[in-house]
């Protein structure tokens, strides 16, 4: 009690401290708390009286107990499955030294992109009842693609790059040489993988299975088209109430059933792998010979990469295909007709979209970086809070948000259903914990002693701060930048319930292009989606290296 | 020095979005005459693109709010003293039964309405329908030649061996649209008989989808040859050149028609009598099919889109809404142990 005390003094001291630490807490409460918490109050007092009905529904009715199952079932496969795929494609990438690198870390991040119901459609036409794959190469003539085994494909083909992303960070952060030590004394190339790499690797390949079980929870785009009536999924369940029946106690109860799971994989994660970190950061170089996979395993690892890199290609070249001729699959005549159709009616939705991924994500990413700070170097009540309701948003599934979003801000006295603020809000507070993950990593890479080694050299503490760590600080800073503005690009599951007809998003564009029956200019808009984030991509890492060139190297590749 | 500017900037950030947030909607309401203000429940787009034609047509403005039904319906009670709007455009029919029981529209006959087949109106005159969406299987005729299958036209058509694995349909479970085929079979053929039809007809389902407009986007790319859902989707695919064709099987189908009142004691009454009338008239009805709303017209005499059936075709069956209601979750039951378990 004293020392909080103490420490509100301290901070009354410094108003301007002061008001950002309220501001924040404030904010966390209002666009995060306050719309979880409207998420279950309506699920239990629909009509001002309380009522377990719309809960009951879940354990009660057998279909829905069974979409609840599902979903965990398909979380958890696409968990282990995902990341074990990224975790091949990061471990060869950075592990050996196969031919076409550049290529394949492309083929590992273009998935993320996703576009909803285009990829599955796509999916479909080469491996469906009659698919390119299925029908014209094996000549199957009736290939079962729905259920659990054309949904897990699609799931693990769209979800793994997050895990790659990841994991691909953690294998980089740790030293190969290392790995040399350890084979140096003795060690057999398989004994080192699993007594060195392995456990460096684990608490990273636990945070890539929980963002993996909690983005697989909330999806829907995949499910929709591919899990069929025999494995029904509760994010569809969810998302059809509310958009197809209206009934929000109904959806809003089914979005605190997905909460449940989400929020006791996010606490196991936070408290039980995030103590078993380790960090290997020496700030030395890290050139290594690249001695621990034999040839015969690089060789196995490539063929593996080579088959999925494949797979992908196929993927978007069945997209592409489905952007430049006139009737997917049917007319294959050559045509720019969808490519004239989004540049013109549907150019309204990539500008909305560049707007708010373009304002959103620099906002967010500062708060989270001003997040971080706070929390690792000052001292405040309401500490442990603001870190726990800032990481929070991150362990929802964007489904539960949506409906949130809609069910709090949807009436007096904060009315924002249908404006830019709405899906402004939604962004930067969804992707704040991404900041606070970069800026609390490197808050932590950077060691007290470079800079007192700078002020020993003569610098003062302000040109330190702006010669030593800022320059330090920007590139991880941007890196998290990139993956928050490439999330917010493609974000389909919270978005789709906030979107109006003066703010839409091109991937709610592309879902309901394909409603609409406009398969090829969603297929368009598909292309110019991935393009802008290629480019946006490509243009953050050189202003970057050409600002910060030797720094940035590293941090960059994401 | 930089930390205290950049904790400046987050407030600054925050200050900035924090404001613009909080006023949002509230901006119509003007007293201009020959205005009609409504609640639209129909999707904005072809509310629009509605309402507009209407503008053009006889030089009333309107004002709209898009609302989907629940929240149209709970905000004309509220306001149910003083009402800001003067029609309510959309939302299926048995909201507006539930609004003329409320005592909350308005009674209106005029020739117009008596042009109307009964399934489109209430006898009393309180509510009209505007537009309908029929069920009907939509065929890819490519799809169904390569299975050497030939055109269906009648729901016992699709039992037939020969569809098996080409058809798509909703599920009850999930799609209000799969529950539109489940009541108005059972009304045209008796409970157990068509619990049985469906049984058969299981053994020829590819799968069933969770949205209602699934079927449609598997028809499109081929994955299989026959959809059951309602039409609008079909006639987009149509529309943009993919090779399917709409069936109105011959035996009758369920549909959905969404409604129109006028609201009580509205300030502009007599513009709200103007659109109401205007909306099944032939001007009305010829609006959606060249505004492309995809909707089908409910007046005869209206122009049909492209690749819609003629009007002579459709044989719709109307079921008794209170009935649907109440019986849904013991039909839905029926569906789930007696023909999703029949496989």
């Amino acid at each position: 009690m004293k020392e909080k005390l103490q420490q509100i003094k301290l901070l009354s001291r410094d108003p301007v401290l002061l008001t950002v630490i309220i501001a924040i807490l404030v904010s966390l409460v209002l666009f995060i708390l306050y719309p979880l918490s409207k998420v279950i109050i309506v699920s239990v007092y629909p009509k001002g009286e309380f009522t377990v009905d719309f809960l009951a529904k879940v354990v009660t009715s057998w279909h829905l107990r069974q979409a609840f199952f599902n979903s965990l079932l398909m979380g958890v496969l696409t968990a282990v499955f995902g990341s074990l795929v990224g975790f091949i494609f990061a471990f060869t990438i950075t592990r050996t030294n196969i031919p076409f690198k550049k290529f394949f870390n492309l083929m590992a991040i273009i998935p993320i992109i996703s576009p909803p119901f285009i990829g599955a459609l796509a999916i479909i036409m080469l491996f469906g009842n009659n698919g390119f794959i299925t029908s014209t190469i094996f000549g199957l003539s009736n290939f079962k693609i729905y259920g659990i085994r054309g949904l897990l494909f699609a799931q693990i083909v769209t979800f793994f790059p997050v895990a790659y992303i990841t994991l691909k960070g953690v294998l980089e952060s740790i030293s190969p040489t290392l790995e040399d030590a350890a084979m140096d004394l003795g060690g057999s190339r398989f004994k080192v993988f699993k007594r060195v790499t392995l456990p460096l690797a684990v608490p990273g390949l636990a945070s890539a299975m929980l963002i993996l079980f909690i983005e697989t929870l909330a999806d829907f785009g995949n499910p929709l088209i591919l899990a069929g009536s025999r494995f029904p999924i509760l994010s569809v369940q969810a998302y059809l109430e509310i958009t197809g029946m209206y009934n929000l106690p109904k959806g809003a109860a089914l979005a605190f059933a997905l909460l449940i799971p989400s929020l006791t994989a996010f606490f196991i994660q936070k408290y039980w792998v995030s103590k078993k970190q380790y960090v290997t950061i020496t700030g030395k170089p890290t050139v290594s010979s690249i001695k621990l996979v034999s040839p015969v395993v690089k060789w196995l690892l490539f063929a593996t990469v080579s088959l999925f890199a494949l797979v992908i290609i196929m993927i978007y070249a069945t997209i592409m295909w489905g952007a430049f001729v006139n009737i997917w699959g049917s007319d294959n005549t050559f045509t720019l007709r969808h490519f004239y159709y989004v540049f013109g009616v549907g150019f309204e939705a990539v500008k909305d979209t560049l707007i708010i991924a373009g304002v959103s994500t620099p906002i967010s990413g500062f708060m989270g970086m001003v997040i971080a700070f706070l929390v690792v170097r000052k001292r405040f009540p309401g500490k442990q809070f603001m870190e726990i309701s800032s990481l929070l948003s991150f362990a929802v599934p964007g489904t539960v948000i949506g409906i949130g979003y809609i069910l709090a801000f949807n009436d007096y006295p904060i009315m924002l259903t249908g404006t830019l603020s709405i899906l402004l809000l939604n962004f930067i507070f969804r992707y704040i914990p991404v900041g606070i993950q970069s800026g609390i990593a490197v808050l932590r890479q950077v060691d007290p002693s470079i800079e007192e080694a700078a002020i020993d050299l003569g610098a003062d503490s302000r040109s330190t701060f702006r010669r030593v760590t800022l320059p330090l600080m920007i590139p991880a800073f941007f890196s998290g930048l990139i993956y928050s503005f490439v999330r917010a690009m493609t974000a389909i599951s919270a978005a789709i319930f906030l979107v109006s007809s003066k703010w839409n998003l091109m991937t709610v564009q592309i879902m309901s292009q394909v409603n609409s029956g406009r398969l090829g200019a969603a297929a368009a808009f598909s292309l110019v989606l991935v393009l802008i984030i290629l480019i946006a991509i490509l243009f953050i890492r050189s202003l970057i290296s050409y600002r910060y060139g030797k720094l940035g190297g590293t941090m960059l590749k994401i | 020095m930089i930390r205290k500017a950049s904790l400046i900037m987050v407030a600054l950030a925050l200050i900035a979005v924090l404001p613009f947030t909080v006023f949002a909607g509230g901006e119509q309401e003007k007293t201009v005459p020959e205005e009609v203000v409504v609640y639209a429940s129909v999707d904005e787009a072809n509310a629009k693109k509605i309402l507009d034609a209407f503008t053009e047509d006889t030089g009333i403005k309107v004002a709209f709010v898009h609302l989907s039904s629940g929240p149209a319906f709970s905000r004309i009670q509220a306001e149910g003293n003083n009402p800001q709007a003067d029609v309510w455009l959309g939302a299926p029919s048995e909201n507006h039964i539930l609004a003329k029981e409320e005592g909350l529209t308005l009674e209106y006959k005029s020739d117009d309405y008596e042009n109307l087949g009964a399934q489109f109106k209430d006898p009393d005159g309180y509510w009209r329908c505007f537009y309908m969406n029929p069920m009907a299987f939509g065929v890819n005729t490519e799809a169904l030649e390569k299975a050497g299958a030939p055109m269906p036209t009648s729901w016992a058509d699709l039992t037939n061996p020969v569809y098996e694995g080409l058809i798509q349909a909703p599920t009850p479970q999930a799609s209000g649209t799969a529950y539109n085929i489940i009541a108005s079979l059972v009304t045209m053929m008796g409970e157990d008989e068509a619990f049985d039809y469906m049984a058969d007809l299981n053994s020829n389902i590819q799968t069933y989808t969770s949205s209602g407009t699934g079927p449609s986007k598997a028809v499109a790319v081929g994955q299989c040859a026959i959809g059951i859902q309602f039409t609008p989707a079909f006639f987009q695919f149509i529309s943009e050149g993919y090779p399917l064709e709409v069936v109105f099987p011959k035996e009758g189908v369920g549909f959905e028609a969404p409604a129109v009142s006028i609201i009580k004691g509205g300030k502009n009454t007599a513009a709200a009598k103007i659109l109401v009338d205007w909306l099944v008239s032939k001007d009305g009805q010829d609006v959606l099919s060249e505004a492309n709303t995809f909707f089908y017209p409910v007046n005869p005499a209206a122009q049909l889109a492209d690749g819609m059936p003629a009007f002579e075709s459709l044989k719709t069956v109307s079921f008794d809404v209170e009935w649907a209601g109440s019986n849904k979750e013991r039909l839905v039951e029926r569906w789930v142990n007696e023909v999703l378990a029949a496989k």
